[in-house]
């Protein structure tokens, strides 16, 4: 096998384009023969045979190539040129089926746990955290440390939460005067809160003992609590529904609904809000506070908002609307499936599913106050 | 496919979409289609509005500005970004000034292209990055070019603006693959910055902003601190390099609490130096550690291309400072 390496009087390009190949790929040609040319920034080059042999081409007309690599290969026998025709194809196909990407401590911590690191979420570099991790998730949990439920009077209706972030604190906030629903218990997927408690709530675990304390009735109805993922309260409530367990509402006391107005189950209504004479809403929707839907308007599910957001008479959510502050919406506007506003926008028009509505970003100045 | 064809198919989408379009610059005409070959087979098709000029800078501005306030949409090409200080005069007193002066009546959206940097041995004055003198210049844009910006976008913006623009395009961006989706890291896009990391923001331990041909370089030392050692810091890479925006930064380098910036230009009253000055101000008390500005040494870029190498800022300056800012 002889390398054919490109001519290189010109001292101005390291790079080159394949303008032609004079000798087909696995043809035989002598040494001398013409066999391409490669154009640079400042010549075109030809390239001929250093040697006899059977050739190899290593790139394409019209490829860029390195100037200082090979450009073909030449062999004495075409059995030979196959073969290395073979284990070039093969290494590229090893490169794109490489196996999930790992640091390399990530993939020593993995050995020496016993963690298969295909099992992980690859949509980023895994590293040792994510397999400790990992490891831990699947170590078994004793239950019998963590706290339990909340105990109520009899008639109070047993809130179980999902989710222990800042929206868990709006929950607890919205039932704290209220004498028919309590907040008794609270689940989050991040370990580290477990045993821990919410306002006064006790975290009890991880969304896998749903289905236990369901079991054990150590709670009447969930509420998920998570306002900044709108695919995370979906995944949940699907969750609930498979299990049978019911959603709550949880409506501030502040807020107006109008006369006419449809709740579904499973909202989280903060303080005062307003939804406007018989406008619909489905079930599972996040409202943040000061949100206020006017009349006839229709809510599908899993959507969750911002707070400050005011929509004019007859406009449409779909599922999974994400919208974000002090938003304004016109009259009859229609939002798709999983649309997101960003926040401070004026929506004058429908948005189709799928989209995203940006704003232009709005810079403020901060200076320092002047002094007397 | 590369950054050069890219280009040119950025501009050939520009004359197409928009007949105020004309290329000027010298030589850009086929056969020989520019110094880089960004311009091939444009005048071909386009005869009337891809047109080469005399060897004169000063010329190249004059018709632009002359073009831009008579309603065309000039983009002209420096062959050597060096001799965009022959136009410095004509884009500081005249081009930038004309919308504000005639009080928006006259508007002169003039693009000026300038291929620029080093590090192929091309000496003194067919090697530097002058973008700093032109920071800060009231009513012009400053973008740079690079394999995480789709110049598409970046041409399809001047054309819908009035505001002059000059566009830096690092001559070793030209031959390079464009890195859109690049493997490995994850990349989100804010306006015209780009996120890049290995992992998600809360663990990562500096941000580094870095621009045009730099941006690719530092791209390669985060991914490779990464799996090699798990250091984690994220890449800003902004287009928009003058005015900034500034919301990106502020945000990653008070989650990180460490920032670095990098450019090929030459040390001191640089666009590190007014990042640094800037996140200073907004960020006092919130980093761990002073900002760090990378840059090339100030002096004179040598010919040799082992003194060219030491002088100005490649991999190892870079992976220097990201480590340091890690930690």
């Amino acid at each position: 096998m002889k390398p054919v390496i490109i001519p290189t009087p010109d001292v101005n390009s390291e790079h080159g384009v394949v303008v032609a190949w004079f000798a087909d790929n696995h043809a035989w040609v002598d040494a001398s023969a013409d066999l391409a040319e490669v154009e640079t920034s400042k010549a075109v080059l030809e390239v001929t045979a250093p040697d006899s042999g059977y050739v190899l081409h290593l790139a394409n007309v019209k490829d860029e190539i390195t100037l200082t690599a090979p450009v073909a290969l030449l062999f004495d026998d075409l059995d030979a040129l196959k073969a290395h025709e073979a284990a070039l194809a093969a290494q590229r196909e090893a490169l794109k089926a490489e196996g999930p990407r790992a640091s390399l401590k990530a993939i020593q911590r993995a050995e020496e746990l016993g963690i298969d690191l295909s099992t992980l979420d690859s949509s980023h570099l895994i590293t040792v955290k994510d397999v400790e991790a990992a490891f831990a998730a699947i170590q078994p949990v004793d239950y019998s440390d963590l706290p339990r439920p909340l105990q109520t009077k009899e008639g109070v209706q047993r809130v179980l939460l999902i989710g222990g972030g800042l929206g868990a604190t709006q929950v607890i906030d919205i039932f704290a005067g209220s004498t028919t629903q309590q907040a008794v218990a609270v689940l989050d997927d991040k370990r580290d809160k477990w045993g821990s408690d919410v306002v006064g709530v006790p975290v009890v675990g991880g969304p896998d003992r749903l289905a236990a304390l369901w079991q054990e009735q150590a709670f009447d109805a969930a509420v998920i609590a998570i306002s900044t993922s709108v695919a995370a309260r979906k995944k949940f409530r699907e969750l609930c529904e498979k299990l049978g367990i019911p959603l709550a509402n949880a409506i501030d006391p502040t807020s107006k609904i109008a006369t006419g107005v449809v709740i579904g189950t499973g909202n989280v209504i903060c303080a005062f809000c307003h939804f406007g004479f018989e406008a619909q809403i489905g079930d599972n929707n996040f409202f943040s506070a000061y949100n206020s839907f006017d009349h006839h308007n229709v809510i599908a599910n899993d959507c969750s908002t911002g707070p400050g957001n005011l929509t004019s008479s007859r406009v449409k959510l779909g599922n999974q609307v994400r919208l974000g502050t002090g938003i304004h919406i016109e009259p009859g506007v229609e939002l798709g499936d999983r649309v997101q506003v960003a926040s401070g926008a004026t929506i004058v028009r429908s948005v189709p599913a799928d989209h995203v509505v940006k704003t232009k970003v709005v810079t403020t100045t901060v200076v320092p106050a002047r002094s007397k | 496919m590369i950054f050069a064809k890219e280009l040119g198919a950025a501009l050939r989408e520009s004359l197409e979409t928009d007949e105020r379009v004309v290329l000027i610059g010298e030589d850009i005409i086929d056969p020989y289609g520019g110094a880089f070959k960004v311009t091939r087979g444009l005048s071909t098709d386009f005869p009337s509005r891809v047109r080469t000029t005399p060897i004169s800078e000063g010329a190249i501005a004059g018709f632009s500005a002359g073009l831009a306030l008579a309603g065309m949409r000039p983009i002209a090409e420096v062959m050597f970004g060096d001799f965009i200080t022959l136009c410095f005069d004509q884009i500081v007193n005249h081009i930038t000034k004309y919308e504000a002066m005639y009080n928006g009546k006259a508007t002169c959206p003039a693009v000026f292209r300038v291929p620029s940097g080093g590090h192929r041995g091309y000496g003194p004055t067919h090697s530097q990055s002058l973008e700093k003198h032109f920071f800060g210049v009231p009513h012009l844009r400053v973008v740079a070019a690079s394999l995480f910006h789709d110049p598409r976008d970046a041409f399809r913006d001047f054309l819908s603006q009035n505001t002059p623009v000059l566009y830096v395009e690092h001559k070793l961006l030209y031959p390079q693959h464009m890195r859109l989706a690049p493997n490995g890291l994850i990349t989100t896009r804010e306006g015209s910055t780009v996120r890049l990391s290995a992992v998600p923001r809360e663990d990562c331990t500096a941000t580094v902003l870095a621009y045009g041909y730099q941006a690719g370089l530092a791209a390669d030392i985060v991914e490779k601190l990464a799996v090699e050692e798990e250091i984690f810091v994220e890449l800003l890479v902004p287009a928009e390099l003058s005015p900034m925006d500034w919301a990106p930064v502020e945000v990653s380098a008070k989650a990180t609490g460490s920032l670095v910036t990098v450019e090929e230009g030459t040390a001191g009253w640089s666009w590190g130096t007014e990042v640094s000055a800037v996140m200073s101000e907004r960020l006092f008390g919130l980093l761990r550690r002073p900002v760090s500005v990378v840059a090339s040494e100030k002096t004179v870029i040598p010919s040799s291309r082992a003194k060219e190498g030491r002088m100005l800022v490649g991999s190892p300056q870079i992976e220097t400072a990201i480590r340091e800012a890690a930690k």
